[in-house]
């Protein structure tokens, strides 16, 4: 007998796992359930299905960017895109000069060793790809400068967050010049730029 | 040996006795997915639910108990949950967060005749089939728990299809997300979502899984600083498909369909609290289905207006709908802020539509507040089973209302347009505040601008079948005619 209700209760118990829902209700339902878990997580997450396109932007020096908030001459400007948009720390922002050349000449109000010039566009995917021709022109007195990279095609995409680099040998230099020579884009007959930033 | 095979022969058989379900050999089991909750979430301390003995996650999701319109009022919370089955499920309700012990509960809609059992506080009922369960508790909807009970997953996208943007359990936010030509989000259950879904100028999309899009990040669109962001925009977009998800805390409206066409939208729950949180709202549409949705809403629960163009061949069916704030069934107030030439709105169907709270505006409206001709609109099989309009300050308080009319909303003033061919055919309300039935009413401008035949049959007012426009207190105007009673 013992014997009997050892094995009915092992049977049961068998049973009862096998049927995991049986509710307290009166009526038993057999259930097969399906748990679908959670990834652990400490905080809301970007959905790793759309990869964040900042991992893909050209990367920026991490040292202090010496061109925001600096006095900056940025000569005739299209409509309200304004040289103060320049270097006021916003993408969404940008100026655009009237026509070229263009010349945006910062003060840095000192004089630091510069070897990285970069030029951002709104990084939005709705600013297509284009391309502008770029040189960087170093001065220590304002009024005598040197050139410090050569004219270049660069290609803005969004891809790649719509900014370039410029990166040169190290010079020592107050006031540093862009020079803008041509934008590919058929909206505009000017050079366009949301933030430049100078690195040490 | 004999002994041996004679003991386990009983022993299965006292094993079937004891477990019932195994009893009969056609007995197939409950087929349960339940989803973990996020684990940067916890669940309600509300409400405690299990279904067959299983616990699932209770989200709390915002409503609003105030049915005036309030540019600043904060919503308040309500439990909600959700499983996907077929079979049997038993349904287990403990209400911790309730001040008062659960001595009574209802489950909506009572066309389901469901008796819940409660006994020490605990509410439970055995359901069937998959749909949309409501619980109100002691008689009173504050805290009544929504249960989203789906069927089981099908047509499952495949993660690896480079179209297919797969969104797992977990919690997730991203600003925006923007579909293109024959793409699919598909989010699973147990993902909570904070971001908002476009869909522009796109053909072939798909939204689909059993997740939520919660706009919970963003203080309600009329805040300074706020804006909308709306959970699904389509927008001059075809052949798109929006199925099992859910929609909460939306900080504006929630499923919006400007200019689209050939869009189906399959049992999808929304639940809002905040302002201008309108349920299921489409703007010069063309061939929309909407079916087994819920909208518990914030303001109108199903709505159509003339944005930019005509109307045509929009219907509504099994649906369930609790309106907090406005209609239940909107067409209007803009027929034309498009400006077009000749806008109509025409060819639209409510139904199998169960309204189970309708609190403050009438539950069906055709406002025609512009100049288009709406027409050949039809509401088949609808159950209000609580018509507790209130009103704004004793206006706006009818079980019905068709006018033509300027309202703050019209674009056109110096014209009107005409409201004809309406049939509501078979309608059916339970209760109403007062226990009186509500009065309704029709309203031209001039014999060219007029409301015409409007046929109201079989429609029962607690418990009375109405007969005449007198029975069921419909005013009308010079303007109406052919408005009969069958």
């Amino acid at each position: 007998m013992k014997k009997m209700t050892c094995l009915l209760a092992v049977l049961t118990l068998l049973a009862g796992l096998a049927l995991p829902g049986c509710s307290r209700g009166e009526e038993n339902i057999k259930t097969i359930v399906t748990v679908v878990p959670a990834p652990e997580q400490t905080r809301a997450e970007r959905p790793p299905c759309f990869p964040d396109p900042a991992d893909d932007y050209i990367p920026l020096p991490e040292t202090e960017n010496l061109a925001e908030g600096k006095p900056a001459e940025t000569g005739a400007h299209t409509d309200v895109y304004v040289g103060k948009n320049i270097n006021d720390g916003k993408t969404d922002t940008y100026w655009e000069s009237k026509g070229f050349p263009a010349e945006v000449t910062f003060d840095l109000q000192g004089t630091y060793t510069v070897s990285t010039v970069a030029v951002c566009l709104n990084p939005s995917s709705i600013w297509e790809p284009r391309i502008q021709e770029i040189a960087v022109a170093v001065s220590t007195d304002g009024e005598n400068f040197t050139e410090a990279a050569p004219a270049e095609k660069y290609q803005f995409d969004s891809a790649t967050g719509n900014r370039i680099r410029i990166d040169f040998a190290p010079a020592e230099a107050a006031y540093v010049r862009v020079i803008f020579t041509m934008n590919s884009s058929s909206r505009t007959g000017g050079a366009q730029a949301a933030e430049i930033g100078i690195y040490e | 040996m004999k002994k041996g095979t004679l003991i386990l022969t009983a022993l299965m058989l006292l094993t079937v006795l004891i477990l019932p379900g195994r009893g009969t050999a056609e007995a197939a089991p409950t087929q349960l997915v339940i989803y973990e909750g996020p684990k940067t979430m916890t669940s309600s301390e509300t409400a405690e639910v299990s279904v067959n003995g299983y616990e699932l996650f209770v989200y709390d999701v915002m409503v609003n108990h105030k049915h005036i319109w309030d540019a600043n009022v904060q919503p308040t919370s309500t439990p909600m949950t959700y499983f996907d089955f077929e079979g049997k499920a038993r349904i287990e309700i403990r209400m911790p967060g309730l001040t008062e012990k659960v001595e009574s509960a209802a489950v909506q809609p009572y066309s389901l005749g469901i008796e819940p059992e409660v006994k020490d506080g605990t509410v439970s009922f055995l359901i069937s089939d998959p749909g949309q369960y409501t619980v109100v508790f002691n008689g009173n909807v504050n805290k009544a728990l929504h249960i989203f009970a789906n069927p089981l997953e099908t047509d499952v996208p495949d993660p690896e299809d480079p179209d297919v943007f797969w969104i797992g359990p977990g919690e997730w936010v991203m600003d925006a997300i923007a579909l293109q030509d024959h793409q699919t989000l598909y989010l699973s259950g147990g993902a909570v979502l904070h971001s908002i879904i476009s869909v522009a100028n796109a053909d072939g999309v798909r939204i689909c899984g059993r997740g939520m899009i919660d706009g919970s990040d963003y203080p309600a669109w009329n805040q300074a600083g706020s804006y909308a962001r709306v959970p699904i925009d389509l927008n001059h977009s075809k052949n798109v498909r929006v199925e099992g998800i859910s929609i909460v805390n939306s900080n504006c409206w929630n499923v919006n369909s400007y200019s689209s066409k050939n869009v189906t939208i399959d049992n999808v729950k929304v639940i809002s609290g905040r302002q201008n949180g309108d349920g299921f709202t489409f703007q010069s549409c063309t061939d929309h289905l909407v079916t087994n949705c819920f909208a518990r809403t914030w303001d109108d629960s199903l709505v159509i207006k003339n944005y930019s163009g005509s109307t045509k061949g929009i219907t509504f069916r099994d649906m369930q709908v609790w309106t907090d704030l406005a209609q239940s069934m909107e067409i209007g107030y803009e027929t034309d802020k498009g400006l077009t030439l000749d806008p109509e709105i025409s060819d639209v169907l409510f139904e199998n539509v169960t309204v189970l709270y309708n609190f403050h505006k009438p539950v069906i409206s055709i406002h025609n507040s512009d100049d288009a001709w709406v027409h050949d609109i039809t509401y088949r099989n609808i159950t209000v089973e609580n018509a507790f309009m209130q009103g704004d300050n004793g206006f706006n308080k009818e079980l019905i209302e068709m006018t033509l009319q300027n309202s703050s909303w019209s674009t056109v003033r110096d014209e009107f347009g005409k409201t004809s061919d309406v049939l509501i055919d078979g309608l059916t309300v339970i209760n109403t505040e007062t226990g009186k039935i509500p009065a309704s009413r029709m309203s031209g401008v001039s014999e060219d601008n007029m409301i015409s035949n409007v046929t109201l049959r079989n429609v029962n007012i607690l418990g009375q079948k109405m007969t005449t426009l007198k029975e069921m207190k419909l005013s009308t105007d010079d303007y109406c005619e052919g408005i009969t009673v069958e």
